[in-house]
């Protein structure tokens, strides 16, 4: 039953709680703040289910299977924050501003690499610490924007001495500022951390396969955008008296330009930084473009048991499965 | 049941009125206590006194034992030593539902001076409370005041007739300066001025911990009385500047007649400073802060008294359009309420009604079926089934009369006659 669980519902069950979220602009009603808890709840149930089922048919941690599953599992932190603040404070308005970012990377998902990316479960210890740093950074980051763009609001709405509205409560200025802060700076750290474990992984790949190049554009660009992270982080180190209005500006500006470039790389690079290249070919591509999702994992899965069951390398093991194919 | 409340409040009298009746202490109110039970010993009383209202509400069983206003207004003549013409004219009194209406209303801050206020409820309680300490209230003031206590949770949970805040000093704390700032006790406050809004607004700031006062004075009388009263310390007014770009809270009231701090000026003060947000309260009128200093930088909150009039006027104004609703829903717990009153003094003249004709009817049975033996169990059920079949049949009418007349209040008249009818004494 769970493994018909698709991408489609829990994209809805959090579409239909955002609409709600919004609805409480207008109409200030605790059913409509539960409709929306609830809702955003199923779509944690099935998106749940359906994490586990993709690991299950990989045999991998969804945090190693693919760029699909480490973008659905940041989508899940997400959705396990807002849970957790909406049933603690019935007040703030937190779900208008992280379920769009929710919806959105579910949405994302569904567009970038699916494939499983075999060198990360070669060396799984490493390719773990890399997904898990860069997954709790992206967090990180998640937060870091919604506090920023929360503090804008109420920036705004204070400077301009209008009423709050209603469903629309937001901490003061001065906690949002603070929790802004540790946002980046518990953040960024991680990032760093994922981007070293992953200059790591790559070259310890490197002698005994092709692995990714650290020359490649979509590498060049993380870095270029770490590098404006760490930039932010120095700057908030230094300088603790600046404006929390600038701080929140440029939070803003680099963690929502952070995030959008990592998805659209993701989308348009064939893989993005994961592109999975083993002599110009990915692993789906290696086990033939007419297999279904489900049909690679599960022929991905089996590849590996063979692969344990002889002793073979791992790329041996994928020629054997071509082989057999061939056959 | 029979409910009357004699009262005079902030729309019928004067306070020079008003705290005349009053009854100052908890002291005062047992000692009220003891000369109503002593004045009128068949009735249960409680009193709410407050600042804006004087409110006795007495409730007897029998309607013959209800005090008339002029017997309430002559208690009030003799306890409080008044000529009872110095305040008869602004008493008002009610009775039956209308007494019970009106407690509503009151537990529910319809009837307040600052449209739905809370004190008022825990004012309410506490006048109950003090009834019950002083053996005055009982079954008939316990059920009413009860039943007021729900009527106003329930206008509270089911509109919004206390949300937003109403006061200047309320607003300023509570709907700008907690959106600002997390805490106030390691803020500095800058207090310019000693006028009675800055008193008020820092009394709301006490609430929430303030940290450091300094006063600024021109006159060392006044900042003294303010340090006095709240603590912190006075500073000279030759100190402005440093204490401008030190504080992260300013609150202005000198009553000059022009604004003693223009843009120019403040940016200076600015620059000297961490840059951390502040947030100016000018109370002033005219204003001590001229406008463009909120152009100064981003960090600089300033909010003069027609800012926070106007959101303290669209708060009153949200809590007007909930006042139908409130009204509702105390116009159907006043019906619920006595309906349910009015069932229980009709429930126990229709239960010996209905015990007596039965009995009635059970003797004559017995003698029947002694005087036919011959009859066998089932012919001497179905004879006991159709005699019940008919005196259910015969009650029904009066019955139904008695319960759609219990519906418009309770029918002392038609339950005399009922009792007087059947001899149900």
């Amino acid at each position: 039953m769970l493994s018909n669980v698709t991408l489609l519902c829990f994209f809805a069950s959090y579409l239909c709680a955002l609409a709600l979220e919004a609805t409480r602009l207008w109409v200030k009603s605790a059913v409509v703040r539960w409709a929306a808890i609830g809702f955003a709840s199923a779509g944690f149930v099935a998106h749940m289910a359906y994490l586990l089922t993709r690991a299950s048919a990989a045999d991998l941690p969804p945090l190693l299977s693919s760029t699909h599953d480490w973008l659905l599992v940041l989508a899940f932190l997400a959705v396990v924050i807002y849970l957790f603040v909406s049933v603690l404070d019935r007040n703030l308005g937190f779900g208008l501003f992280l379920l769009p970012i929710v919806v959105l990377m579910v949405g994302a998902s569904r567009f970038v690499n699916q494939s499983t990316d075999a060198r990360l479960s070669a060396v799984r210890s490493w390719g773990m610490l890399h997904a898990t740093m860069w997954v709790l950074g992206a967090a990180g980051v998640i937060i870091a924007l919604v506090l920023s763009v929360m503090y804008l609001v109420q920036h705004r709405r204070l400077r301009h001495k209008t009423l709050l509205q209603d469903g629309l409560e937001l901490p003061s200025l001065e906690r949002l500022g603070r929790l802004n802060w540790w946002a980046i700076v518990v953040s960024v750290p991680l990032l760093t951390l994922g981007m070293a474990t992953g200059v790591g992984l790559s070259l310890i790949e490197s002698p005994v396969r092709n692995s990714v190049r650290l020359s490649e554009p979509s590498i060049v660009i993380s870095l270029l955008l770490w590098m404006g992270m760490m930039g932010l982080f120095v700057w908030l180190l230094v300088a603790p008296r600046t404006p929390g209005k600038l701080v929140a500006w440029r939070t803003m500006w680099a963690c929502g330009f952070l995030l959008v470039t990592l998805i659209i790389l993701e989308i348009f690079s064939q893989g993005g930084i994961h592109g999975v290249r083993e002599n110009g070919e990915d692993v789906e591509a290696v086990m033939g473009h007419d297999l279904s999702r489900s049909e690679s994992l599960a022929a991905l899965h089996r590849e590996r048991q063979l692969a344990r069951t002889i002793r073979v390398p791992q790329g041996d093991s994928s020629r054997l499965h071509r082989g057999a194919k061939d056959s | 049941m029979n409910v009357q409340v004699v009262y005079c409040n902030h729309q019928t009298a004067d306070l020079s009125v008003r705290e005349k009746l009053a009854f100052a202490s908890e002291a005062e109110l047992l000692r009220a206590y003891d000369a109503l039970r002593a004045r009128f010993p068949a009735s249960e009383h409680v009193v709410v006194s407050t600042c804006n209202r004087v409110e006795l509400y007495t409730a007897q069983e029998a309607a013959g034992d209800a005090p008339s206003t002029r017997e309430l207004a002559q208690f009030f003549s003799e306890f409080h030593d008044l000529p009872i013409e110095a305040f008869l004219g602004d008493l008002l009194a009610r009775t039956g539902t209308e007494a019970v209406r009106h407690l509503f209303d009151v537990a529910c801050s319809i009837d307040s001076m600052v449209l739905g206020e809370s004190q008022i409820v825990s004012q309410v309680k506490s006048a109950y409370d003090i009834a019950t300490k002083g053996n005055a209230n009982g079954p008939l003031t316990n059920a009413l005041f009860q039943r007021a206590l729900t009527v106003s949770r329930r206008v509270r949970t089911e509109t919004r007739l206390s949300e937003g805040r109403i006061s200047i000093a309320s607003v300023a704390v509570g709907e700008f300066g907690r959106n600002i700032f997390d805490r106030f006790d390691d803020k500095t406050i800058l207090v310019i001025g000693a006028g009675e809004m800055a008193e008020e607004t820092l009394r709301y700031l006490q609430n929430e911990g303030v940290g450091r006062i300094v006063v600024v004075y021109r006159t060392p009388e006044n900042s003294q009385r303010l340090v006095h009263e709240f603590g912190g310390q006075a500073q000279p007014w030759a100190d402005l500047d440093m204490w401008l770009g030190r504080a992260n809270i300013i609150i202005s009231t000198t009553g000059a007649d022009r604004p003693i701090v223009d843009a120019e000026r403040f940016r200076k003060v600015r620059r000297r400073g961490a840059g951390e947000p502040v947030f100016i309260l000018d109370l002033g009128a005219p204003r001590d802060f001229d406008p463009a200093v909120a152009e100064v930088d981003e960090g600089v909150f300033l909010y003069d008294i027609d800012d926070l009039e106007r959101t303290c006027a669209q708060n009153r104004a949200a809590r007007t359009t909930e006042i139908a609703r409130a009204r509702d829903i105390v116009e159907e717990e006043t019906a619920r309420f006595m309906h349910d009153v009015y069932h229980k003094a009709t429930g126990p003249i229709i239960q010996r009604l209905r015990e007596r004709w039965h009995d009635v009817s059970r003797q004559e049975l017995e003698l029947l079926f002694r005087k036919l033996p011959d009859l066998d169990s089932n012919d001497q059920q179905a004879i006991e089934r159709t005699v019940e079949r008919i005196v259910n049949k015969l009650l029904h009418p009066p019955l139904e009369t008695l319960r759609d007349e219990a519906r418009d209040g309770t029918p002392h008249g038609l339950l005399d006659a009922v009792r007087r009818l059947f001899h149900l004494h």
